[in-house]
């Protein structure tokens, strides 16, 4: 526990925040007419850790949410059904000697207690480290940074990318190991929690006992949703990798449903029903992970598609495919239909996709990353003569994948790079400017991120390797757990692909199973291990 | 299309628009319902419709302004009740809710509904409504000829309740039932496979109930086919033919893709989604002596049965 957090005093938190005393807000570390607001808080609450995210060159965003009894049934976490004030502070230095902002947040029961204060005001390029108090109880301390200055040309940017992470199928050791690297920022790609009931028959996370029936069914209403998230964060791997660095981050499809697109169920869900659904799905993901005030869902809507600079270093550009992609082309998730080829198909909708070639087209970043859910790959399903896609990933929006590719070349963007998950493999493909061509040339470069915990222990290789690997832009394969860790330079992008021999019990090192360098201007993958 | 409009087309009410629409922009995280403050209000206009096996209720509510957490729906055999812990029946967040496992006998029921919302503020109950189930044929019909027990469990079946992968060796000409003489656990396949599942090949199916009669009975014949489960997402058809005559394409209900791996959906908390068809057999169709009804799966992904017959009525 770090020392206790002196109580600030009134004149210091004006001077801090810049913002009158009218202006604070709900949730979002502005000041607010009431600064003690609901009273005692119960003892313990930050059993769901702390987090930061979203750095820009003069601040981030903070996120907790407070829950002493984080598996409460209700979704509530064992909190009051009344406001309470969270006080933040932000230091240069880990042992808050020096701090820099102070502020405070309302914590209401509308938002499951969470609390997401946007800083501002700090200098770009720097560490920074933060806390909370509600009451007289402190929380650990995590390490942020910012951005660097926009016009600065940084000497590199450390990440990791991360996604798929089943609580119940495996210990989060590869968080554990996430969390130790000296990473400037967590890039998570997706299915953050899964919406599956919780039983004996996929519970492989050894030596845990099952949780109660409550977490046995899929998750539907708020409060079930809830309590998923604080079961997955009960975690205090996935704890120490918030701690450790900022995340950006984008869900996939189990944040609200397997396989869904839009309004659309595979379960037959009818559309008015499914959006109360995703609704919810899309509350409890506000609530849970660090993200700003401007993702706060509206009804079944929320913005999730963002854009990050780190310098003229790299741009990343997190996308959102699922919310505004078109359904299955012919009902089916794997096919070859001509469907699949209708040019009006979209994986990101009209609006996102404008939004990307228009930031592509501003960019001067020697690095243009984008983070998306599911493989950007064209890779063929079929090991035979045939050809069969998965429409569940960009293949089965060829013709928004043309659009990019155009994109791309029409202003020259330098150095694509796509970020995916989903798969719960680990893999590396070049990215063809002609797909039925394979000594064309690569236009850019994939690095896939196996998952975090999903599918239990996995091996290197398994039936889907023969799959991936038939197709001759892929490169590497494995199917470990594990995550990937890139350093990014003015000259080159090195990524590594880290797995773990087991999830099934606490405690695997992790190995380097590739190590890949990307030279600037030289697309495609040249393997060091 | 655009939220706002697929919205106004789904016939939702209007997102809760943010709060900085009517406020200064610091306050512009704060939820419509943090303003709004007190209890949610209770659903409206609550329905039953009969349905066999089971009550569908529909009502309408506010979806995002408060945002609802979930409706808890209440749920008793008696006349004016009180809605409490004890005759909690489910929680969804769907304006709609399938209460189900009711077996064949008709049931009468009486529903209220809390709105609960994100704040975990609890509207008053709504007002009280009844419904009840539709009498299957399975208990107001007398059996012919049956395969199984119509009891939401396919564990009497042959493969049951996992067995999917053998189907291709086991039934590779189809099921071929002869009432009388057929063995439910060695001749019925609890699933049948649709061109669909690569595990079968991508083949179309046909499973054939071969029955006798001893006399084309004087009233209604009916065909009730029940089923623990279908696949979630493409359940596809079945063309029903007797004699050689065609009968009917029934589309079936979306189910949860789990009744390939399980077939009980009696346990407390299964999520196997039951179905149900019933349907009157031409009587032109029938014949003294053996009679043939095929039951032929040429779209769609498997569907799991809970049992089979043929019922007078």
């Amino acid at each position: 526990m770090t020392p206790s957090l002196p109580a600030p005093r009134r004149r210091s938190f004006l001077t801090l925040t810049g913002v009158g005393a009218a202006a604070f807000a709900v949730g979002t570390g502005h000041s607010d007419a009431a600064e003690n607001a609901g009273g005692a808080v119960p003892s313990d609450p930050f059993t769901l850790g702390v987090a930061s995210g979203d750095p820009r060159p003069d601040g981030f965003v903070l996120w907790t949410r407070l829950a002493p009894r984080p598996l409460d049934p209700d979704g509530h976490g064992g909190m009051p059904r009344r406001p309470c004030t969270v006080r933040y502070e932000v230091a240069e230095d880990a042992a808050f000697t020096k701090v820099v902002r102070r502020g405070q947040a309302l914590a209401t029961p509308e938002l499951a207690h969470s609390v997401h204060p946007e800083v501002t005001g700090l200098r770009p390029g720097r560490e920074y480290f933060y806390r909370f108090r509600a009451g007289t109880e402190v929380s650990p301390a995590g390490r942020t940074r910012t951005a660097p200055d926009p016009r600065s040309r940084p000497a590199s940017l450390r990440l990791a990318t991360a996604s798929c992470a089943a609580w119940y199928h495996a210990h989060f050791t590869a968080f554990e190991h996430l969390a130790k690297e000296d990473l400037d920022l967590v890039v998570f790609l997706g299915d953050y929690v899964y919406e599956y009931g919780i039983t004996s028959k996929n519970m492989l996370r050894g030596g845990v006992p099952l949780p109660g029936p409550e977490h046995a069914v899929e998750t539907v209403t708020l409060e079930q949703w809830r309590l998923r998230y604080s079961l997955f964060k009960t975690d205090p791997n996935l704890q120490a990798a918030h701690a450790a660095a900022p995340w950006i981050v984008t869900s996939d499809d189990h944040e609200v449903q397997n396989n869904h697109a839009d309004a659309w169920s595979e379960t037959g869900i009818p559309p008015s029903d499914f959006l109360r659904r995703r609704a919810v799905a899309y509350r409890a993901f506000y609530e849970n992970l660090p993200v700003r005030r401007a993702v706060l869902p509206h009804g079944p809507d929320i913005t999730l598609y963002n854009r990050l600079r780190w310098g003229r270093l790299a741009q990343i550009d997190m996308l959102d495919n699922r919310q505004y992609r078109d359904g299955f082309p012919a009902g089916v998730v794997e096919d070859d239909s001509p469907e699949r080829h209708d040019p009006r198909r979209s994986i990101l909708g009209a609006r996102q996709e404008r939004w990307l070639y228009d930031g592509l087209s501003r960019s001067d970043a020697v690095w243009n990353l984008m983070g998306t859910g599911v493989v950007m790959a064209e890779i063929d399903r079929d090991t035979g003569p045939g050809h069969l896609y998965s429409n569940d990933m960009w293949d089965g929006f060829p013709a928004n994948r043309d659009r990019l590719w155009a994109a791309l070349k029409r202003h020259r963007v330098a150095n694509p790079v796509a970020l995916s998950g989903d798969i719960h493999h680990h893999v590396a493909a070049e990215l063809k400017s002609d797909w039925k061509d394979p000594g064309s040339p690569a236009i850019g470069t994939e690095l896939v991120c196996t998952s975090i915990g999903s599918d239990g222990d996995g091996a290197d290789t398994d039936k889907y390797a023969d799959l991936w690997l038939g197709n001759p832009h892929v490169k590497f394969y494995n199917g470990r757990r594990g995550y990937v860790s890139c350093t990014l330079t003015p000259s080159e992008l090195t990524s590594e692909f880290k797995t773990v021999p087991y999830v099934s019990r606490p405690g695997a090192p992790v190995t380097t199973a590739a190590r890949f360098v990307t030279e600037a201007g030289r697309p495609g993958l040249n393997r060091e291990v | 299309m655009e939220p706002v409009a697929r919205r106004r087309a789904l016939g939702l009410a209007a997102a809760a628009a943010p709060a900085l629409a009517a406020a200064p922009a610091a306050f512009g995280a704060a939820p419509a319902e943090a303003a709004a403050g007190g209890a949610p209000r209770p659903a409206r206009r609550l329905r039953t419709a009969a349905e066999i096996g089971r009550i569908r209720l529909t009502w309408e509510g506010e979806a995002y302004a408060p945002l609802v957490d979930h409706y808890a729906i209440h749920a008793s055999r008696t006349r004016g009740f009180t809605p409490g812990p004890g005759n909690l029946i489910a929680k969804t967040v769907y304006a709609s809710f399938s209460h189900s496992g009711m077996g064949g006998r008709r049931q009468d029921w009486h529903y209220r509904l809390v709105t609960v919302d994100a704040a975990g503020n609890r509207s008053r109950p709504s007002a009280e409504t009844a419904g009840h189930s539709a009498e299957s044929v399975t208990a107001s019909g007398r059996p012919l000829a049956t395969v199984g027990a119509f009891d939401h469990k396919s564990l009497e079946l042959a493969l049951a309740p996992a067995g999917y992968a053998q189907y291709k060796t086991r039934f590779a000409g189809g099921v071929d039932y002869t009432h009388g003489e057929s063995d439910p656990s060695a001749d019925w396949s609890y699933i049948q496979p649709g061109p669909a599942d690569a595990w079968n090949d991508r083949k179309a199916t046909r499973a054939t109930f071969r029955f006798p009669l001893d006399a084309v009975p004087a009233g209604e014949t009916w065909l009730a086919i029940w089923l623990i489960d279908t696949h979630a997402s493409n359940p596809g058809s079945v063309v029903l033919a007797l004699n050689g005559a065609p009968v009917r394409e029934v589309e079936l209900e979306n189910g949860a893709t789990r009744g390939s791996l399980e077939g009980d959906a009696t346990v407390p908390g299964s999520a196997l989604v039951p179905s149900y068809v019933e349907l009157r057999l031409p009587a032109s169709a029938l014949k003294t002596g053996e009679n043939v009804l095929t039951i032929d799966k040429r779209t769609g992904s498997w569907h799991a049965y809970d049992a089979l017959g043929v019922f007078a009525r």
